[in-house]
């Protein structure tokens, strides 16, 4: 075979590859082009994170708006520090808002969602959550309302 | 004798598997002749060839070859004097997916940065010393024995070697295709000035071309000479390999044990 | 009793010593700068013989091994009712195990048998021999577009398996039992992570294509240079492939998804 038509060939092979990278990022993993933006760190304080894991997701009505980082325990309040890593374009989050554990379907993954507030004032990179609410535990829950509680 | 050897092998020790191939072989090979090195099958003739082009490396002894010695040579100056040498293997051993064309021009694609129409020229014209100008187009797949070795010939003289070695250039050829390369052989060694290598046992063409004769039996060098010499050579083991009596100095027998081991009439052996 | 003992000796001995000549081998092969002028052309032809040619087998295979993936998860995830899941099992399935593990065993068994009994004929014909006695270094002219070029075509081949198998699982998934489409991607979309996920089924990929290719130039330029040796490597070539490609996805499967 000519060495012209061979390496059109090798190029469309390369090519296909190369366009199946780009259909398994932005096609397959949601990946957007803006996706590499600046984030910001805030943090919440819970009593119980119950199976919340490092990369949940963090959203907001329903929309993903950003991941979680890592958590850990404070030794002096003996509560989990959860680290989440907010999408910089989301920058008007009320101050008041509360960061709530919830749980996608009955037996889903946890995530964090965040109830919005009123405050004109907005979270900026380092706060932390005034108001948290944390995981809602089944068998704390039936216990609860067996007791009658 | 010692200027004019083109190769000269000084105590070249060798053993292969524990086997020793060479012990203490000692002959010079001189400059623009034809030198047989001839002996019977399984003396290790092509591994002599190997040792001389640097492909192995011997125990100990000297191989000079263009006044190198080549087991001490860097990787990159063996390389370079590989390119003064040409070999003729005995299955030819043509690149089989390139053409008869670009089988003999690779060496000059890589080694030169000759344009094309001097490479074209080139070709055709070793194709035509070697009479196969007009198959330039086929596959080697698509020679006959003597063709694909006439078109490796070519290929080796594609960068006018000093040397050109021979490996067992007769095995398996018909008697016309054999003329054609004792012919070839001659013609090349006069025209170019080559200094030519030739292992072979067929003893009646090799002495009929060559100049300057050894013969090897045992890991030694039995006699050595011009073909008038070697034929009134006193030798016994010389005269059994020139006229091809089954037995004599050179044993029949492959090295064994006593016959009565191994039929087990020693007795005793459970 | 000794003899065994010494027997199992030797064989750890043996395999020391060719570990260590594959590592003298990649060493020769990789020293040498390449010359783009002569290399391109070379690399090109080697893509084409490695690459494109094994793109058929990757295809079909993708396509009804991401079919299956579709059939049976919607059977199993039908019964929690969450079928509409079924995207997300077929890509990270996909893209983390599947696309990189079973593109890695086609190649070795497509490919790299290909590649070491060319490789392995042409030590039996002398051909190596005769490069180098032109000055030639084969490892150099012969390995190392071959190994590059496992090394290139592998993780594209990995892949288009993986879209085509996200694909035809989107076929049986959507088309055929009526999953909704936008929950089919949506879910998918969501869960797959695309450093997580894809780029670690990329790593994973690269690293099979550099292994596969390896051992298979490395078996054709170590094997006996006879018929019975040029079978021999050629299958040794498939199964120390295939060992590798299993064993090597387990420890880097431990090492990027596994939490320690």
């Amino acid at each position: 075979m000519a060495q012209r038509s061979l390496e059109v060939i090798v190029g469309l092979f390369m090519l296909a590859g190369l366009g199946a990278l780009l259909f398994l990022a932005l096609q397959v993993s949601g990946l957007s082009p803006k996706s590499a933006e600046q984030t910001y760190t805030l943090y919440a304080d819970f009593n119980d994170t119950g199976g919340l894991a490092p990369r949940g997701k963090v959203s907001m009505a329903g929309v993903k708006i950003g991941s979680i980082e890592s958590i850990s325990l404070n030794k002096d309040t003996f509560q989990a520090r959860v680290t989440m890593s907010i999408n910089g374009d989301i920058d008007n989050i009320p101050a008041d808002s509360a960061a709530v554990i919830r749980t996608s379907g009955l037996l889903g993954e946890q995530y964090i969602d965040i109830s919005i507030g009123g405050d004109m004032d907005s979270l900026a990179a380092g706060d932390t959550f005034y108001a948290t609410q944390s995981a809602m535990n089944i068998e704390r829950l039936i216990s609860n309302f067996a007791s009658g509680k | 004798m010692e200027t004019s050897a083109y190769i000269s092998l000084r105590n070249v020790v060798f053993s292969r598997s524990g086997r020793r191939i060479f012990d203490g072989v000692t002959l010079d090979v001189p400059r623009g002749k034809i030198t047989a090195i001839m002996g019977p099958s399984g003396t290790g003739k092509t591994t002599l060839l190997r040792l001389i082009g640097g492909q192995l490396r011997p125990e100990s002894g000297e191989i000079v070859v263009a006044g190198q010695n080549v087991p001490a040579l860097r990787r990159k100056a063996l390389y370079r004097l590989r390119e003064t040498m040409g070999m003729l293997f005995q299955s030819g051993a043509l690149f089989t997916d390139l053409s008869v064309y670009e089988n003999v021009a690779f060496p000059l694609r890589v080694h030169t940065k000759l344009p094309e129409d001097m490479i074209r020229d080139i070709v055709l014209m070793k194709l035509e010393a070697v009479g196969l100008r007009g198959a330039r187009e086929l596959m080697p797949s698509e020679l006959s024995g003597g063709m694909t070795r006439r078109v490796a010939l070519a290929r080796s003289i594609a960068l006018d070697p000093e040397l050109i070695m021979y490996d067992e250039p007769f095995a398996g050829q018909d008697p016309i295709a054999m003329g054609v390369l004792v012919k070839l052989i001659r013609d090349l060694n006069s025209s170019m000035g080559l200094t030519s290598v030739l292992v072979s046992h067929d003893v009646p063409e090799s002495l009929s071309i060559c100049h300057h004769a050894c013969i090897l039996a045992d890991g030694k060098v039995i006699g050595q000479g011009t073909p008038e010499e070697l034929r009134a050579h006193p030798s016994e083991q010389v005269q059994q390999f020139l006229g091809g009596k089954p037995d004599g100095p050179v044993p029949f027998h492959y090295p064994a044990g006593a016959v009565a081991g191994d039929f087990g009439v020693a007795g005793g052996g459970v | 009793m000794i003899d065994r003992i010494a027997l199992f000796g030797r064989r750890g001995l043996n395999l020391v010593a060719s570990l260590g000549r594959a590592g003298q081998f990649l060493f020769g092969v990789l020293a040498g700068v390449p010359r783009p002028a002569t290399g391109f052309p070379l690399l090109v032809k080697q893509l084409y013989a490695v690459g494109v040619l094994s793109l058929a087998i990757v295809v079909v295979s993708g396509l009804f091994i991401g079919m299956v993936l579709g059939l049976q998860g919607y059977t199993i995830l039908s019964d929690y009712g969450s079928e509409s899941a079924v995207g997300q099992m077929i890509a990270l399935t996909l893209v983390r195990e599947l696309g990189p593990v079973v593109t890695a065993l086609l190649f070795a068994g497509r490919a790299g048998s290909a590649l070491t009994a060319e490789i392995g004929l042409m030590k039996a014909t002398e051909q190596l021999s005769s490069m180098e006695m032109m000055g030639v270094d084969p490892l150099r002219r012969v390995i190392a577009p071959r190994l590059w070029a496992g090394f290139l075509a592998m993780p594209m081949l990995a892949m288009i398996f993986s879209v085509v198998g996200i694909w035809g699982g989107m076929l049986i998934g959507v088309e055929w039992l009526g999953v909704f489409e936008g929950s089919f991607w949506g879910n998918m979309q969501s869960s797959v992570e695309f450093v997580d996920d894809v780029l670690n089924g990329l790593i994973k990929s690269v690293v099979f294509g550099f292994v596969c290719a390896w051992i298979a130039v490395y078996q054709g330029y170590d094997c006996v240079p006879t018929s019975a040796g040029i079978s021999s490597a050629t299958t040794k070539t498939v199964v120390y492939s295939s060992l590798a490609v299993l064993g090597l996805d387990f420890v880097l499967t431990a090492v990027m998804f596994g939490d320690f």
